[in-house]
C-alpha cells in the first residue's frame, strides 16, 4: 500500500512518502499518537506532494501543521493532490 | 563532558579545520589571490565580485563579511590583496585583533605577478607554520555553529529538518552555539519565531528586522511569488511559502531564541547556551558565508531536492530525508535520514545521527562538499555601486 504522513490531527492534507498511483489506496500515519487512516487517490501523485483527506471547498483555508498553509482556490475533494494549481497563499501572490 | 579536538586560536576560538586564506579585496584582486592558491598548496582563495565603490551600509557590511571570515577560527592565517592598499588595511586590522597572523600586499605600483610572487613567499610561510598546529581536546560548548536548509521540500519539513532540530537542542543544552536565518523564508511562521525569543526586547528586535526585510522586497512592487517557494520547492510538493516556512522552523528544536543579529552586530555567547536568529537572505551561498564570517565553524544543511553548496572556509554537513535525492545525488549528501519517512527510526534516533557525524567532522572528518570542491563564498550586497 502507498504509504504517507499526516503532522497533526487538525490537518487535512497527507503528505505522500511514496509515489501514488491514481487509484491507489494510501495508508497516512499520523506523527502524533499511534492513528492513521487512509484515503483513496484520484490522481497520481509524487513522493513529498500532497493529497487531500478531506473534501475543502473553494475558500477554505488548507491545514498543515495544524496551521492554515493557504487557501483552496477551487473545490478540493478527498483524494485529489493538492498544489498549487488548487492552493494558493495568503501572503503573496493575493 | 563531551569533548572535541579542535584547533584553539590566539583568541580562545576554536576552529575545526587549520586554513590558510588568502583574501581578494575586490573584483580586480580575484586574478592574484587564485593564482598564489595555484602556487601554494594549503591555500585556500576566494574570488568575489565585490569591493569597488561600495558605500554606506552596504560597504559596512562588505567589510564585516571579509574581515569575519578572515577572522573565522578555522583560519590559521591570512593574507589580503587589494587593488589599493587603504581599504585592505582595514579588512587586515580586523582580522589582526583575532592575534592571528596577517599580511596585506597591494597591486598598484606591482602588478599581478610581483604581487603573487611577494605573497606567495608569505603564504608557504604561513602554511608550514599552520602545518605544525594540532587539535586539541577542547569542550563541545566552545563550538560555534549554524543551521540552514536549501532546495527544501515536504520532506525537509517531516524529518530532517526536526531532526536537526534534536540536534540544536543538543548543542544548546551542551553550552555550543547555533546560528538561524533566512529571513524572507520564516513568512507565514514568523509569529512562531517570535513567540520563541526569550525576551520582549528580543521579540521587538526581530519583528522588526522581519518587517524591514519584506518592506524591501515589497517597495519594488513585488511579492516573492515565483522565487518563494523555488522551482525547486514546488517541485518538491511545496505549495506555498507558509508551507515553506512552517517546515523551515522545524529545525529550530525547543530551545529558547537568546540572541538576535542584524547583519553588523557581533556574536556574543552566552555561558549556557546560545540560539541565535540572524538576519540573512534564504539563498544558500550568501547565508552560508554571513553565518561563517560571524563566527560559524561548521554548517548542518538539510535539503530535499538535492542543493550542493559548500563554502572555503566551514564544512557543510548535507542532510536529507528524501529517498530519491539520498539515492541520485548520493555523492553529495552526508546523513540520509529518509528511513525516517517509513517510521522505521524514531526523530531522537535520526538526531542521534546527525549529531554523531557531526562530532565526526569536527574532529577532521572531510564532508562531501569539502572533498567535491563545494568552496561557495557569496557576501551578500545591498544596493548599487556608487
Amino acid at each position: 500500500m502507498a504509504r504517507g504522513l499526516i503532522h497533526s490531527d487538525q490537518d487535512n492534507v497527507c503528505v505522500a512518502t511514496t509515489d501514488i498511483k491514481k487509484g491507489e489506496e494510501v495508508l497516512c500515519a499520523y506523527l502524533e499518537g499511534n492513528s492513521h487512516l487512509i484515503v483513496k487517490s484520484v490522481d497520481d501523485i509524487p513522493l513529498g506532494h500532497k493529497i487531500a483527506v478531506k473534501d475543502v471547498r473553494q475558500g477554505e483555508k488548507v491545514i498543515k501543521y495544524g496551521r492554515p498553509i493557504g487557501v483552496a482556490t477551487q473545490s478540493i475533494s478527498k483524494g485529489q493532490h493538492v498544489h498549487v494549481h488548487n492552493l494558493k497563499s495568503m501572503r503573496w501572490g493575493k | 563532558m563531551i569533548t572535541i579536538n579542535g584547533y584553539v586560536r590566539e583568541n580562545g576560538a576554536v576552529g575545526v579545520r587549520n586554513h590558510v586564506l588568502v583574501l581578494p579585496l575586490d573584483d580586480l584582486s580575484n586574478s592574484a589571490a587564485v593564482g598564489v592558491s595555484k602556487l601554494v598548496n594549503g591555500v585556500i582563495s576566494v574570488p568575489h565580485p565585490y569591493g569597488r565603490l561600495q558605500f554606506g551600509r552596504d560597504l559596512d557590511l562588505f567589510f564585516h563579511v571579509l574581515a569575519g571570515s578572515g577572522a573565522n577560527p578555522n583560519v590559521a592565517g591570512a593574507i589580503v590583496i587589494g587593488i589599493e592598499d587603504n581599504w585592505a588595511n582595514k579588512v587586515a586590522d580586523e582580522i589582526a585583533k583575532t592575534g592571528k597572523p596577517v599580511e596585506v600586499f597591494p597591486i598598484e605600483g606591482y602588478g599581478d605577478l610581483k604581487t603573487i610572487e611577494k605573497a606567495s613567499r608569505k603564504a608557504k610561510e604561513m602554511v608550514q607554520e599552520a602545518s605544525e598546529k594540532r587539535r586539541t581536546e577542547v569542550d563541545i560548548s566552545s563550538i560555534t555553529m549554524s543551521i540552514k536548509c536549501g532546495e527544501s521540500d515536504t520532506t525537509s519539513g517531516l524529518a530532517s529538518n526536526p531532526a536537526v532540530g534534536v540536534v540544536v537542542d543538543k548543542m544548546v543544552d551542551l553550552g555550543a552555539t547555533v546560528m538561524f536565518g533566512e529571513t524572507s523564508e520564516l513568512t507565514g511562521a514568523e509569529d512562531i519565531v517570535a513567540e520563541k525569543m526569550a525576551n520582549q526586547a528580543l521579540r521587538k528586535k526581530f519583528l522588526k528586522i522581519y518587517k524591514e526585510y519584506i518592506d524591501v522586497i515589497e517597495r519594488e512592487g513585488v511579492d516573492l511569488l515565483g522565487s518563494q517557494p523555488t522551482q525547486g520547492n514546488i517541485k518538491g510538493g511545496l505549495s506555498t511559502i507558509e508551507e515553506k516556512a512552517l517546515g523551515n522552523i522545524q529545525k529550530l528544536g525547543h530551545r529558547k531564541v537568546n540572541c538576535v543579529l542584524d547583519y553588523l552586530d557581533p556574536l556574543n555567547k552566552e555561558r549556557g547556551g546560545t540560539l541565535c536568529f540572524v538576519n540573512t537572505s534564504s539563498a544558500a551561498a550568501e547565508a552560508v558565508t554571513l553565518f561563517a564570517a560571524k563566527g560559524s565553524v561548521l554548517h548542518l544543511f538539510t535539503t530535499g531536492q538535492g542543493n550542493i553548496v559548500g563554502h572555503p572556509l566551514i564544512p557543510v554537513i548535507k542532510i536529507t530525508a528524501n529517498p530519491k535525492t539520498a539515492k541520485l545525488m548520493s555523492e553529495h549528501i552526508d546523513v540520509d535520514v529518509s528511513d525516517l519517512l517509513d517510521l522505521k527510526v524514531s526523530l531522537e534516533e535520526a538526531g542521534e545521527r546527525i549529531y554523531n557525524y557531526t562530532l565526526k567532522v569536527a574532529n577532521g572528518r572531510l564532508t562531501a562538499a569539502e572533498v567535491l570542491h563545494h568552496e561557495e563564498f557569496s557576501p551578500i550586497k545591498l544596493y548599487i555601486s556608487a
